[in-house]
C-alpha cells in the first residue's frame, strides 16, 4: 500500500476550483517535494493530507485511512502524519520540551519518563539541547523551526508533511533547517515537502511533483525533472527560481 | 475641621465598613459567578453551536445594550409584578450577574479568536482533539489575553454595586447616605470617605491585574 493516494481529488473555496483533479501516489520512505508559483494549491494540497482542508471530490488515501469518508477519524491519521508549518506554530504557553512532550503525553499516553528522555534526544538531535526550558518566543526562526520538527518526531510518525517550512526564515537559518529535515528523510520517514529550495529539492528528494493553477503539471523523479523538464511552465518556473538564487 | 471630626467617629466609621463589607460581598459572589456562566457563554459563542450560539448572541447583545440601572429595576420592582420577589441583595446579585456575564462572555471571545489559529492548527496536526487543543494550549492564551480587560470589568462591576443603592441594598454608598441625610454637613466627608474606600479596592484590583500579566505575559 502506499503512503499516501490521491485518486481524482478536486477542491474548491466556493467557486473557486482550487486542486483540479488530482491524482498523486506517494510510496513510503519516499520523500517527494512540491514546487509550483504561489496560488498554485501546493499549500492547500498538503493541507488535505492530515485533513486541514478537507476534498470536494475523489478519493484520498492516508496510511489505509479513506479520508473521503466522513465517518474517519483524523485524529487517528493525524497520529502517524506529522506537520511542520511555515509559521512554525509552537505553543506559546509551553516550553520546548512541553512542545514536544505534550502530544505523546495525551495522544499516545506515553511513559513520562521515556517521553522525556526521547524529547531530550530528540532535541539533541536538532542541536537545541541548551533551549529544553525556553519559551517559543525566546527563540530565532530558525530554532522555532526546529524545535517544530522535533516535536512532530516525538510522535514517531510514518510522514511528515513539510508546508514551506523555510520560507519565514533569514537566509542564515535556512540551512540548519534543511540540515534537520535531512537526517529525518534519512530515518526512513516519508516526507511530501512544500518548498522553493531547489538545492535542498534535488539532494533530498525522490520526485518533483509541478503545480501550477491547482494541477499537477508534471511529476517525475528528481533527475528527469532538473535535466529535462517536460512542462513549459516548468521550464519557465525553473529557470525563474534559479537566476534569482 | 471639627466636622470631619465628628463625621468620621468611630460609628460612622464602623457603619462604612458595614457597608463596605455588603459591597465586597456583592462584588465577590457577582464576580465568581458571572466570570464561570461568562467563560461557558464565550465558548458557546466562539464554537460556533448550531443555534445555540445564535441564541446565546442574541441574548449577549440585547444585555450589553440595556442600562445596567434598568436591569436592576427590573430584577426588584419588575419580577415581582411577575410573581419573583427578592431581597435587595439577591436582586442587586442577579442584575449584575446577569449584566456582567454577557460583557464578560464578550471578552471571553474575543481573547480566544485572538490567539493566532496556527495554535489550533499546530496542536490538531500533532492528533489533540478539538476539545484538548482548546484546554491545552488555546484557552490558556486566550486567558493570558483576557486578563487586562477582564479586571477592568471587574473593577466596573464593583463601582456599579452603587447603583444597588436604589434598590435599597445597605451597601457602601447607601450607608454614606444614611450617615449625612443626618447631619448634611456630612455629606463632603463621607463622599472623600468612600471614595477612598472605593478607590482602594478598586486599586488594589489593578495591582493584582499588573501583577498577574507580569506573570504570564
Amino acid at each position: 500500500m502506499s503512503m499516501i493516494e490521491f485518486k481524482n481529488v478536486d477542491k474548491y473555496y466556493g467557486n473557486f476550483h482550487a486542486l483540479k483533479n488530482i491524482n498523486l501516489k506517494v510510496e513510503k520512505g519516499e520523500v517527494v517535494v512540491l514546487i509550483g508559483p504561489s496560488g498554485s494549491g501546493k499549500s492547500t494540497l498538503i493541507r488535505t493530507i492530515n485533513g486541514l482542508e478537507d476534498i470536494s471530490n475523489g478519493q484520498l488515501i492516508v496510511n489505509n485511512y479513506d479520508l473521503s469518508d466522513k465517518k474517519t477519524d483524523m485524529n487517528k491519521i493525524r497520529k502517524d502524519v506529522g506537520m511542520v508549518f511555515q509559521h512554525f506554530n509552537l505553543y506559546e504557553n509551553k516550553t520546548v520540551l512541553e512542545n514536544i512532550m505534550l502530544a505523546p503525553r495525551i495522544v499516545l499516553h506515553k511513559d513520562e519518563a521515556e517521553n522525556k528522555k526521547y524529547a531530550l534526544e530528540l532535541l539533541e538531535m536538532v542541536g537545541l539541547s541548551s533551549k529544553a526550558e525556553s519559551y517559543p518566543r525566546m527563540l530565532s526562526g530558525g530554532q522555532k523551526q526546529r524545535v517544530a520538527i522535533a516535536r512532530s518526531l516525538a510522535m514517531q510518525p510514518k510522514c511528515i508533511l513539510f508546508d514551506e517550512p523555510t520560507s519565514a526564515l533569514d537566509p542564515e537559518m535556512i540551512d540548519d533547517v534543511l540540515d534537520v529535515m535531512k537526517t529525518v528523510a534519512e530515518r526512513g520517514i516519508t516526507m511530501v515537502v512544500v518548498t522553493h529550495e531547489m538545492g535542498f529539492a534535488r539532494e533530498v528528494g525522490n520526485r518533483i511533483v509541478f503545480l501550477a493553477d491547482g494541477e499537477i503539471l508534471e511529476d517525475d523523479d528528481t533527475e528527469t525533472f532538473f535535466k529535462n523538464p517536460k512542462e513549459e511552465r516548468a521550464r519557465q518556473f525553473l529557470s525563474k527560481i534559479i537566476t534569482h538564487k | 475641621m471639627s466636622t470631619f471630626e465628628q463625621a468620621y467617629s468611630w460609628i460612622n466609621l464602623r457603619f462604612l465598613l458595614e457597608g463596605l463589607w455588603v459591597t465586597l460581598e456583592v462584588s465577590v459572589i457577582s464576580i465568581v459567578l458571572s466570570f464561570i456562566i461568562g467563560l461557558v457563554l464565550g465558548v458557546i459563542r466562539y464554537v460556533k453551536i448550531k443555534y445555540l450560539s445564535a441564541a446565546v448572541g442574541f441574548l449577549i447583545d440585547i444585555i450589553r445594550n440595556l442600562p445596567l440601572l434598568l436591569i436592576i429595576f427590573f430584577t426588584y420592582f419588575g419580577l415581582p409584578e411577575l410573581g419573583l420577589r427578592m431581597t435587595p441583595m439577591l436582586a442587586a446579585v442577579t442584575a449584575l450577574v446577569v449584566f456582567e456575564s454577557a460583557m464578560l462572555a464578550e471578552i471571553v471571545r474575543s481573547g480566544i479568536q485572538a490567539v493566532p489559529v496556527g495554535q489550533m492548527e499546530g496542536a490538531r496536526s500533532s492528533g489533540l482533539t478539538y476539545v484538548q487543543a482548546m484546554w491545552h494550549i488555546i484557552m490558556p492564551q486566550a486567558l493570558q489575553k483576557m486578563i487586562p480587560p477582564l479586571v477592568s470589568q471587574f473593577i466596573s462591576l464593583v463601582k456599579d454595586t452603587s447603583l444597588a443603592t436604589i434598590i435599597v441594598l445597605p451597601e457602601l454608598l447607601y450607608h454614606a447616605q444614611i450617615i449625612y441625610s443626618q447631619n448634611t454637613t456630612y455629606m463632603v466627608p463621607m463622599y472623600l470617605m468612600i471614595a477612598v474606600m472605593y478607590f482602594v479596592v478598586c486599586y488594589c484590583l489593578s495591582l493584582v491585574a499588573r501583577r498577574l500579566e507580569k506573570r504570564y505575559g
